[in-house]
Order: C-alpha cells, then structure tokens, then sequence
C-alpha cells in the first residue's frame, strides 16, 4: 500500500509539473501583455519599462525558473492588472464560485440521477427516450445561450430574479441552473450506461430470481453500484464547475473563479490564468488521488497492479 | 497674445464659476448604480497611471479632483485651481489654488499637493511632459508655476486634458500608505470618497459632504462591471442598474423601445476611417488618388450610421474630433455610388480590382462588414480581416499592415497632436507622408500666436482631405441607457465626453 501511495503521488506531481510547463508556454503565445497595459503608440521605453516591471525582459526559461520558486512557496505572483496577488484574487472569489458549483452540483445530481434510472429501467420507453432528448439538448445547448433565456423570462419578461450580479439566494438561482444544465445531462447519461451494465449483471440477476422486489433490486442492489463511476465523475465536474465555468459567470456577471480566469485571459495577465489553472489542476490531480487511494482501499487488486 | 488671452477669458470663468456656486445643498441620498461594460482596474483609482484613454476618468470623475478638467462650462475648465496666467514669455504657467478645496480625510489640497502630483505621476505623456517643464516652483501653499525649457503652446492641453498630470492626490497621504496603500484605499478631492472596492466586480463610492463645487446630490454611487451587453440591458430593465453603459445595435433599438428606459447617446472624440497604407506606392491601385476618393464615394453613410449607432453617430470629412482646438471643418463625405464607378473606371480599373485585406479592431468588425460591402458594390473587392484589440494596434504602431485598414484614435489632445501621430512623417500611425504636410508641422509647433497656428494647422487639415490620404467614416457615438429613477444622468453635459460626469450634478427623481 506504501509503494502505491508512493507511486500515485509521483504521477499526481509529474502531472502538475507538466500542468505548470503546459500554461506557462501556453499563455505566453497570446502575445505581449504589455501591449494592452499601455495606449496604443505608446513609446518603445514604455512598453520595456513593463517588461522589466513584470519580469518580461528576462528569458522564458528564467521566468518559468522564478515562477516555479514562487510556487513551491504558494505564492502565485501578481496580477499584471489589478496589481494584486494572485492568490488574494482568488481567494476573494473562491466562495463564490464554490456556493454556485454547489447549487449546480446540487442540481444537475438531483434531476441526472432519478432520469438516468428511469432511462435505464425504461430501456427503449417513452422515458428512455424523454432522456436521451435531455440529454442531447443539456450537451449541445451552449450554456451563454441557456442563460440568456433565463434571463429574458425570469428577469425581463416576468421579473422574478435578479439578472447578474450576487448576494441573495435569488441571484444564485438562473446561473446554477445554466452550469448544472449541462452537467445534469452529462450524469443522466453516465448513470443510465451505468445502470445498464449493472442491472445486466449476474448479481442483479440472482436477485431478482430470488423473488426480491424490483424497487429493492434498483435500489438496494443495482443503484449502489452504478452510482461509483457517476460520483466519481461528480468530483471531477465540482472542480471544473468551480474553476472553469467562465460563460456562465460571465453571463450572469457572477463575481467567481471562471471571470477571473476570463479577465485574466482578456488582459494576458499571465499570473492569474497560471494562478487559476494550476488551482483547478492541484484539485482535479488531488480529487483523482482521493479516489484512487479510495479503490485501493476498496478493491486490493488495484494496488497490485504494477 | 491671443493665447494669453483665451487664457486668461477661461481663467475668469474660472473665478464665475467659483463665485456662483450654490448655497449649501440637502444632505445627499439615495444611490445610483452602473452597469458597467469593461472591467475596472486598481490603476484607474490612482490618477498617477492615468492611460492615454478615457476610462480612467470614469473613476476618476468621482474621486479626484484636477487642477483644471473638461466641464460643462469649458474645456479646460477651473476646478482646483481657481485660475491660471501664461507668463509673456511663453515660459511659464501660474495657477492659483482655491482656498476651499479638501480632500476627503479634511486636508487642504496645497501647492505642494499639485507639485508632488506633478512629479509623482507616470501615466500618458509623462515622458513629454516632464522633457518640457524644467521645474515646479511652489512660492506659497496657494500658488504653484510651471516653469517650460522652451515656449510650448500646447501645455495647457497636455496638462489639463490629454494626461492625467493635472490630478491632484494628497502628498502626505500617499507618503504614509504607499502607492500600492493608496490603490486599496485611495483618498481624492473628488465630490465622492472611497467606500469599497472588489477588483473586476464593483466600486463603491459615498457622497463627499465638503467638496468644493457643490454637495453630490446621490448619497451613494455603485460601479458594477455587468460584462456581457445583453446581460447590462436586462439589468436595467429589472431596475438592478440605473444607467448601463454601452448598449449597441439591436440592443439599442430595444433599449430605445422600452417604455420608462431613456437613450442616451454620446459622441466621443474618436473619428473612425478607413486609410490605405500602400498609396505612397506606385504598384499599388491605390497610388491613384482616383480608386481612393472613390472608395470615399461608394459607402452609404446615412445607412450605416442608423443600422449600426440609430443613425447618433456623426458623419465626419476629418480624422480630427470635432471637439479638439484646432478642429477644421471639412464637409462630410456623401455617398455617390456612380461617381465612384466613374473614378475607378478613370483609375483603369472598370472592371474592380482585388483589395486585398481589410484590417480591423475585432470590437469593431460590424463596420468593418458594412464598408466591405459597399465597397464590394463599385468593384473594390476586399476581405474583412478582424483583429484583437491588442494585435491590431500593435500591427498598425508597427506599419505591419496592408491594403486598407480601418481604425480610430480615442486619445487626447488636440488637432496637432492627431496630425503628429497620423499624417506627419515619423508618426506612430503614418505609412507614408506628403511634403507638404511634413512642411507645415514644424511651423506650428514653435507658433505662439493663436490665430497663425490656427490657420496653418487648417491648412494641413484641408491638404489632407485634398490628397484623400484618409476616408472619414464617422464620429462613433457611444450609446448608453438611462433607469427611470434618474432624473439628471449627467450624460452629455461635458463635451464629447461618453460616461456621466459631473458626479456631483447628477440628481435622482423625487430626491
């Protein structure tokens, strides 16, 4: 178990690393910053005086070198824009996006679970097929334009909700169901596969040759199984609802994570996009551990595995 | 000289406006909230890194206060400074400080105040200023003079309007906090002080009860960033915003539709044109001044203006705002679509030719599409080729650009300044130059004599509109809407000024 947990740590901290090298060029192929911190015709001394300030002026290998000796120190940097530390920024913001992930996470769990069920025990039904149409329309409808009618209906045409900003559960209400739309139809579809297979398996089988009721066979038996790999896939979406749901926030001027990172793409203000991607790696690489030590614990097979 | 004296005729407006200013007003309240399109950032609180663009002052409007600023009754209008004298020489400039002006924590704004401001700040056109003043005397707290190496007409202008070297923060202040203390907790002259601000959410500002001009009316004013337009529109709708910047196109026409809402446009100082880079070469089509006046020709102005700005735009001849001094009138373009088949067929192109690329700024590709279009119409077939902001400025500071390119100047200063940076050999903007033009600006720049700068600067005006080195498009007005609460918005009192200001005018219904 020690060599295991060993071993997943390695992988968890070579992913980061690439993570760190992925971003930090990456970004830096959006063009100079300087570019838009200064009135266009600015002077060629102006621009280099913003190089120097921001570290811009030395190689790429010494600045990803320094950015990496910030990191191992938790610091972040500073923000090229709002001249303030990343991390601060961040952290202002992380309540936010945590108390929207959540509702969303909320929402898209409790209408994905109860119809993927209901899809998988109605294969081939009405509700089989009611389900595959969410589905297709919570994947395929982009969430800009989800939010848009919820404000025009909600805000505009019946003025039951505030249209942006935060501060009220009411303001949460329109862009939680706008991020979790699209979540809500990713886990019907994982849950009604899930319990697909399960409910095919000889387990489910013998119990209902044993005369057990179907609602304690979906339940107690089929149910349990098939919901691992959907909260499994529920931690992952939590840190990508938190992180990345720029359109929505931005949409609904949600003071969260996903505008930052959104600002901070729109300014080329490269400590906040490395701030807030590596924040949202760090979570998906440690909630992937979790999850592995987790099924280590459960099943002994996998930690044998080599 | 005629500079001196129009000078000195503002500085005695100065002194009319500080003589009628009101009797103490009602305690202010109530509040007013922005829904605001772009992201507000730390530096706009602190006038020291006052960008060359108007932003800024949408802040700072609020919280500071300038020695001299663009007002309702002029621009450069007295503010802190109660007036101000040119000295006979040309050399120097005194400004004399009112007694009453406070910054929000009580303390008199000084001399010293306006000196340290001076040299503290590092936004645009720091670098000219400081070249050209050779020092800031301060011969009592109620008087400071500028002292220049060499006669520069255009001091006034760069100080007061085209930087922000001209607003004032308190020295002791930002001595004890620091400069990144002042950005979290900044203290101004302005009529509304510092409550809280959230970096890229909101800023929140609360009525300053002993600003000098006159007591704000609104206790309390919220600047909210609401990014996306739409979202901006249906917040002011709901009545969650009371004016909401920026509102274009068919958001527009609904804003304009909706019973209780008001439209406000504004037109700010930035002329849009089309310019061809390569007609200063003899392979190109547009060497022929023919193919470029028939591009002038063939866009239908009237129609762009009311599809894309509800016709609030102005239709303009010059690449100069027609609010900068200097400004020489010159007559809109008309649309003649024949005539403009007629030049090109006489250029040798009956048949059309291939234009290449139409370089643009992304944000402003909608007028792009348009011109494409008509141009496409005579023959003069051109491929729209929008560009982020940022990478379109810097492809056209750096003259990477080919064929046409459409573009506009939102910075300060005055018609010579524009000339310098867009027509004269050497400047950021300019492919190429005409001699002629090149001749003149030297002249000018060492011309005292108000009249005789004038006269020549309208003679470049109207060389440039004679060669068609550019093609005028329009004055882009900025349109805003305005809540049902607000009874004055503050829209439009200042000049060419796009946002509301003065903050300390602006009044709600019933209030």
């Amino acid at each position: 178990m020690k060599q295991f947990i060993t071993r997943r740590l390695g992988y968890s901290l070579l992913s980061l690393l690439v993570l760190s090298l992925t971003i930090f060029f990456f970004v830096r192929v959006t063009g100079d910053p300087a570019a838009l911190l200064v009135e266009p015709g600015a002077s060629e001394d102006d621009i280099a005086a913003i190089h120097q300030k921001f570290g811009l002026d030395k190689p790429l290998w010494v600045q990803y070198g320094l950015f990496m000796a910030s990191l191992l120190r938790g610091d972040f940097g500073q923000s090229f824009y709002y001249q303030t530390p990343v991390f601060e920024l961040y952290l202002d913001r992380l309540p936010n996006s945590l108390l929207l992930a959540l509702v969303a996470m909320a929402f898209s769990l409790l209408v994905g679970i109860p119809s993927g069920i209901l899809a998988a025990v109605r294969v081939g039904r009405f509700w089989d097929s009611a389900g595959k149409l969410f589905a297709l329309l919570g994947l395929s409808l982009p969430s800009f334009f989800v939010g848009l009618v919820l404000i025009l209906v909600f805000s505009v045409y019946l003025g039951w909700l505030p249209s942006s900003g935060s501060g009220t559960p009411l303001h949460v209400i329109m862009p939680a169901f706008a991020l979790g739309w699209y979540f809500a139809a990713a886990h019907m579809r994982l849950t009604r596969s899930s319990m697909l297979e399960v409910l095919g398996s000889e387990y489910v089988k013998l119990a209902r040759l044993k005369g057990l009721p179907q609602s304690w066979v979906i339940g107690k038996h089929a149910f349990k199984n098939a919901l691992i790999p959907v909260m499994t896939l529920a931690g992952i979406n939590l840190v990508l609802m938190i992180n990345v749901a720029v359109v929505v926030e931005t949409v609904f001027a949600w003071p969260g994570v996903g505008r930052l990172l959104y600002e901070g793409i729109s300014f080329r203000d490269f400590p906040v996009v490395q701030g807030v991607v590596i924040m949202g790696g760090t979570m998906i690489v440690v909630v992937n551990l979790l999850v592995d030590l987790v099924y280590a614990v459960i099943d002994p097979r996998i930690r044998l595995e080599k | 000289m005629t500079t001196r004296r129009d000078v000195l005729a503002l500085a005695a407006l100065g002194v009319v406006a500080g003589a009628v200013r009101p009797a103490k007003a009602a305690a202010p309240s109530g509040q007013v909230t922005y829904g605001v399109h772009i992201t507000l950032a730390p530096t706009w609180l602190d006038p020291a890194e006052t960008a060359g663009i108007i932003t800024p002052f949408m802040v700072m409007y609020a919280l500071h206060d300038a020695v001299a600023k663009p007002m309702p009754q002029g621009n450069p209008s007295p503010s802190l400074a109660e007036s101000w004298s040119a000295g006979e020489d040309g050399l120097s400039y005194e400004f004399v400080l009112r007694k009453d002006a406070k910054f929000h924590n009580g303390d008199p704004v000084t001399a010293d105040d306006v000196k340290f401001s001076f040299e503290r700040y590092r936004g645009a056109a720091h670098g000219l200023l400081k070249e050209r003043v050779a020092s800031v005397e301060t011969p009592d707290p109620q008087r400071v003079v500028f002292k220049l190496k060499n006669p520069w007409p255009d001091f006034i202008t760069f100080y007061t309007v085209a930087s922000g070297a001209g607003w004032i923060v308190p020295r002791k202040y930002v001595e004890k906090v620091g400069d990144d203390g002042f950005k979290k907790a900044p203290i101004g002259a302005g009529p509304y002080k510092f409550v809280s601000f959230t970096p890229g959410i909101e800023l929140v500002l609360e009525a300053f009860e002993g600003y000098w001009r006159k007591t704000p009316s609104v206790k309390r004013i919220v600047l909210r960033v609401i990014p996306d337009e739409s979202t901006r529109l249906a917040a002011l709708k709901n009545g969650e915003v009371d004016i909401a910047y920026s509102i274009r196109a068919e958001l527009a026409e609904e804003l304009r539709r909706t019973p209780g809402l008001t439209l406000r446009p504004t037109v700010g100082s930035a002329p849009y044109f089309m310019y061809f880079p390569e007609q200063w070469d003899p392979k190109s089509p547009w060497y022929d001044q023919r193919a470029r006046l028939a591009a002038k020709y063939a866009l239908d102005y009237n129609t762009i203006n009311k599809a894309l700005t509800l016709g609030y735009s102005h239709i303009t001849g010059s690449v100069i705002p027609e609010n900068f001094e200097f400004y020489e009138k010159l007559a809109p373009p008309v649309y003649d679509p024949d005539k403009a088949k007629q030049l090109l067929a006489d250029a040798g192109h009956a048949g059309g030719f291939d234009a290449g690329f139409y370089t643009c700024d992304a944000a402003y590709a909608n007028l792009g599409e348009a011109v494409v279009n008509y141009l496409g119409e005579i023959g003069i077939r051109a491929k729209l080729r929008p560009l982020e902001r940022a990478a379109f400025f810097k492809g056209y500071a750096d003259k990477k650009f080919k064929n046409i390119i459409q573009a506009a100047s939102g910075a300060f200063g005055n018609a010579a300044t524009r000339l310098e940076e867009f027509a004269v050999k050497g400047g950021n903007y300019a492919y190429g130059s005409y001699p002629e033009i090149d001749e003149l600006f030297p002249l000018q720049a060492v011309e005292l004599d108000h009249a005789k700068r004038a006269a020549i600067l309208a003679k470049m005006q109207h060389l440039l509109d004679d060669r068609t080195m550019y093609v005028p498009i329009w004055q882009l007005a900025f349109i805003s809407g305005v809540g049902p609460r607000v009874d004055n918005s503050g829209f439009g009192l200042i000049k060419n000024y796009v946002y509301t200001a003065p903050y300390e005018d602006i009044t709600l219904k019933g209030v």
